[in-house]
């Protein structure tokens, strides 16, 4: 007996006086402990499945068609789609719970974990008297220490990882036939991925539950499921064993996924990028035959008007391609990394055990608190035309060390010398040196970008700032080479960052900082926010200015096949402090450290034969962080 | 939490004392610009000028501007507030009698306000995107359209004139005989010595004066709790608590609105302090005996002295209003209770 079983379910949404199927005729089943993968970037639809099962679809979306049928312990079969919504609101935690993906804000920040879990419980009819019973045994289930002290804790006390236990400890609590994780480890750091990833499957395993595991990582899902669908623009596209999907895919879509996620081992290649991006739902209204023609390298003229079907290509594996399809992959050149020595010159930047401390708050009486050691000693250079990444988690001090570097705090010990200058004290004689060599690269273009400016005046913000004044001919002229340098088609110089897609708005963001011609970027988390095939475009692009214009970068990622995809050289920071530093191959091969060891462990491996996650690694992870 | 509750009042004291000797400075210096004439409004007439400067000097008026302020202050301290020179009373007398009154309707006004306010604000979003809720915000706009001072002679006009349903005048009506005072608070008192007849009267006269001092309340309550509200049903732990199937009701009332009432709890701090400053128009249009009124007979007579004790109280009244908002925005938020235990 299957758990849930969706049959051509599709979804379809009014705009602007057309309907457009968002979701078109989905199929996929979950047996009891099982976990299916929903995998697909941002506007695959993925996240409208769990919103289609608790009923909760955004205004002017309706179910169009199609069932998902679900069965509990107790046999009846019932169609969530058409059941009552009084019937469903009764399922729901109950038959069929959910882990969210932001655990810290998924708890009421006014209430304690007691209070959050005993409601739940209440509803679940749990007599009063055994409910702390009940809520300790569950939360020790998933590995959270004194938990008795804890459930007197506000979530705001606990951190990312915590939270996150706490709401996969409430969701197996009515011991449900059907789990829906959403992007459960997405706000997560590695190694805290990790623990979640082994306490949910724990779980599930332990309980034979059924499991929605949607996620945009397909690395990740090939761990975490037995069975993966891939979607694209609302359809899955393939369908089959995670080991399958995941080694052999079929579909061109599912390959260009993989292609473009950097490996963490073996050889490096340039990554395969698709063009464009997945179409948004205007433009869904308008796309005749495969969805995925447009951008599929193998298509070929019957594409584009005729909708393929999902087929069979092997026992489970499904496709969804037209048959003529061959699917040759294209040869890619590998990656040639130019080295610090190869370049020779001297560095342009040189940080020198610099520190940051932030003093405590005063009390009322005037005391001082403890206050936090952001960076303790740290130090590194940069030569010119070399890329040198920077790898934490979250509290790491990775983002302090770019504020010092850019200038944005002062340092409270150490030097930074650009180009033999000394810089550390932020000026207005240190920032016109800064300026002129180096730029930063915002983590976030949504918020980096002034939404009130069109491209033109955004890239060429910088020109504002020299004092002469630039003409609007030349502030113009200059946005045009921007453009073509970052890969932007030149009709968007007018544009508004609200008509830019996301991969748009950061090449727009990095195109700003390449506006003085600076020989060094400093780039802190620059595609975390990004889907994969976006991420992609954007690591080349990088790679390229290299090539071009010898530029040096300081990336900051807290993924690590990123950082070895680009960087020659790395640092390794924990808790403020540098652990590791070295040739970035070097380190992969050979990590000295044990907080470095525990990180590379704690990232899913390409290959699935070895063992992820890796519990013994985890511990020491945890008693370090 | 009793022990923060105490430290954050403890605070608020010490932070108070450098305010109030800033008020009481501003407050004695520009008094002193006023083109009045202590002096010679004490005097009878057919005083002699000798008889003038003897008083001068009684009154210490021919000292240096700074000692009179010192000697001021330091009567104050003492508990001394002078001698009123238009009642030929002593302010403190004055002030106690006055003050329980303005504190009965200003708390009146209040809990009208925010309950009404907070009804509103619910009701608002309860009704969102219906006709209840154009018709709840059309009423916001007409009652923050139209001054306080004017709401009160529009409810005399209409439910005390036309209508005759309330009385308009005073806090007791003709022929009632005070309570025998216990709190000095009339309310109080009539329930303490168990005179049904003049808490009734009290109440009654209450209603208008009370409901012209909310009105400029409510509204702003009612609109930034729904705007808050609107928000707050948009984070993410109302829709898990949805996904764990917890009915809407007790979505709206334990998850939505206490984190929706924290803006609204901080704007009722702000817009508290501004209800003591309604009371000087309210009390007058209604001849309500509170300090609004001393204050107005005060200004009207050049009574320094109680001008001057009057506008200190009025501070002290703000101070404390903010501070019992503070509690009561510590008391909803965890965050500042426990900032820093991590």
């Amino acid at each position: 007996m299957m758990t849930l079983v969706a049959k051509g379910l599709s979804v379809s949404a009014r705009l602007a006086g057309q309907t457009v199927t968002v979701l078109r005729d989905l199929d996929f089943a979950i047996e009891p402990g099982k976990i299916l993968g929903l995998v697909g970037e941002s506007g695959a639809g993925k996240s409208m499945i769990g919103r289609v099962l608790a009923r909760s679809l955004p205004s002017g979306f309706v179910v169009s068609g199609g069932s998902l049928a679900f069965s509990a312990a107790d046999g009846k079969v019932r169609d969530l789609v058409a059941m009552d919504g009084a019937d469903l609101a009764r399922l729901l935690g109950d038959r069929i719970a959910f882990i969210p993906q932001e655990p810290l804000t998924a708890l009421n920040p006014l209430l304690t974990v007691r209070a959050q879990f005993d409601e739940h419980l209440a509803r679940l009819g749990v007599p009063a008297g055994d409910r702390i019973a009940r809520m300790i045994d569950a939360l020790t289930q998933v590995r959270l220490s004194a938990p008795q002290s804890l459930v007197e804790r506000y979530p705001f006390q606990l951190s990312g990882g915590m939270c996150q236990r706490v709401l996969i400890a409430m969701a197996f609590a009515s011991n449900p036939a059907l789990v829906v994780a959403d992007e459960p480890t997405t706000a997560l750091d590695v190694s805290t991925q990790a623990t979640i990833v082994q306490i949910m499957r724990g779980l599930q395993r332990d309980h034979a539950t059924a499991m929605l595991f949607i996620t945009h990582d397909l690395r990740l899902a090939a761990r975490v499921c037995d069975e993966i669908a891939v979607l694209y623009a609302g359809e899955v596209v393939e369908r089959g064993p995670a080991r399958i999907i995941s080694q052999d895919p079929q579909h061109p879509y599912t390959r260009a996924l993989q292609a473009a996620n950097p490996p963490l081992r073996g050889p490096l290649t340039r990554l395969v990028t698709l063009p464009d991006q997945m179409p948004g739902l205007s433009a869904l209204a308008s796309l005749q035959g495969c969805r995925f023609a447009p951008r599929c390298p193998t298509r070929d003229a019957s594409c584009e008007t005729a909708s393929p079907e999902l087929r069979l290509v092997a026992p489970g594996h499904w496709v969804c391609c037209a048959p003529a399809c061959s699917g040759s992959r294209p040869a890619v050149p590998p990656i040639t990394r130019r080295s610090a020595e190869a370049s020779g010159s001297e560095p342009i930047l040189v940080v020198d055990t610099v520190a940051k401390h932030y003093p405590g708050k005063r009390d009322w009486m005037g005391r001082r608190g403890q206050g936090v050691d952001a960076v303790k000693a740290a130090s590194l250079s940069v030569r010119p035309g070399e890329f040198v990444g920077i790898v934490g988690e979250s509290g790491s001090g990775k983002s302090t060390l770019a504020k010092l570097i850019m200038g944005l705090e002062a340092p409270t010990a150490g030097r930074i010398l650009i180009d033999g200058h000394d810089v550390t004290a932020p000026s207005s004689a240190t920032r016109s040196i800064r300026l002129g060599t180096l730029q930063m690269v915002f983590q976030d273009p949504q918020s980096a970008l002034n939404p009130r400016r069109p491209v033109e005046r955004l890239v060429t913000q910088t020109m504002e700032a020299a004092r002469s004044g630039a003409s609007d001919a030349e502030r113009l002229a200059r946005a045009t080479a921007l453009l073509a340098e970052t890969g932007l088609p030149p009709e968007l110089i007018n544009r508004y960052p609200a008509q830019l897609s996301g991969g748009q708005k950061q090449r727009v963001n990095i195109a700003r900082a390449l506006c003085v011609t600076p020989r060094l970027l400093v780039a802190d988390e620059i595609v975390s926010g990004l889907d994969v095939s976006v991420q992609a475009q954007i690591l080349n692009l990088l790679l390229d200015l290299r090539t071009e214009r010898g530029i040096g970068l300081v990336f900051i990622s807290h993924d690590l096949a990123v950082v070895r995809y680009l960087c020659t050289r790395m640092l390794v920071m924990h808790q403020g402090v540098v652990v590791e530093e070295g040739e970035t191959d070097a380190i992969f091969a050979r990590p000295q450290h044990p907080y470095t060891r525990a990180l590379l462990a704690a990232a899913p491996p390409d290959e699935l034969d070895s063992p992820w996650p890796p519990a013994p690694v985890q511990e020491t992870l945890d008693a370090t962080a | 939490m009793a022990f923060l509750t105490l430290q954050l009042l403890f605070r608020r004291l010490v932070l108070a004392i450098p305010i109030l000797l800033c008020v009481s400075a501003l407050v004695f210096g520009i008094l002193r610009l006023l083109p009045a004439d202590p002096v010679g409004m004490s005097l009878p007439p057919g005083a002699t000028a000798a008889d003038y400067e003897k008083l001068k000097q009684a009154f210490g008026l021919d000292r240096p501007l700074f000692e009179q302020y010192l000697i001021w202050l330091g009567k104050l301290l003492s508990g001394d507030m002078g001698g009123s020179i238009f009642f030929r009373r002593p302010v403190t007398e004055l002030i106690a009698k006055a003050l329980p009154a303005t504190l009965e309707l200003v708390s009146a006004g209040f809990a009208l306000g925010v309950i009404v306010g907070g009804a509103g604000g619910l009701g608002m979003f309860a009704m969102r995107g219906g006709a209840g809720e154009h018709a709840l915000d059309g009423a916001t706009t007409i009652m923050m359209a139209i001054p306080e001072f004017l709401w009160a002679i529009l409810l005399i006009l209409f439910v005390g004139v036309s209508l005759q349903l309330l009385p308009f005048i005073g806090r007791l009506g003709p022929g009632i005989q005070l309570p025998p005072p216990v709190t000095g608070f009339l309310l109080v008192d009539s329930v303490l010595t168990g005179r049904w007849d003049s808490l009734r009267s009290a109440l009654l006269h209450l209603v208008l004066p009370a409901t012209a001092l909310a009105i400029g309340l409510a509204p702003l309550v009612m609109r930034v709790l729904r705007s808050s509200l609107l928000e707050t049903v948009q984070d993410d732990y109302i829709t898990q608590a949805r996904l764990r199937g917890v009915s809407e009701r007790r979505i709206l009332l334990r998850h939505a609105l206490p984190n929706a009432a924290l803006p609204a709890i901080s704007l009722i701090g702000v817009q508290g302090g501004f209800m003591f400053g309604g009371t000087v128009l309210v009390e007058m249009i209604f001849a309500y005996p509170g300090i609004g009124n001393l204050m107005v007979d005060a200004v009207r007579n050049h009574d320094l002295p109680v001008i001057q004790a009057v506008a200190l109280v009025y501070c002290v009244l703000v101070l404390g209003i903010n501070a019992v908002v503070d509690v009561a925005y510590m008391a909803v938020n965890p965050r500042l209770r426990l900032a820093g235990s991590r």
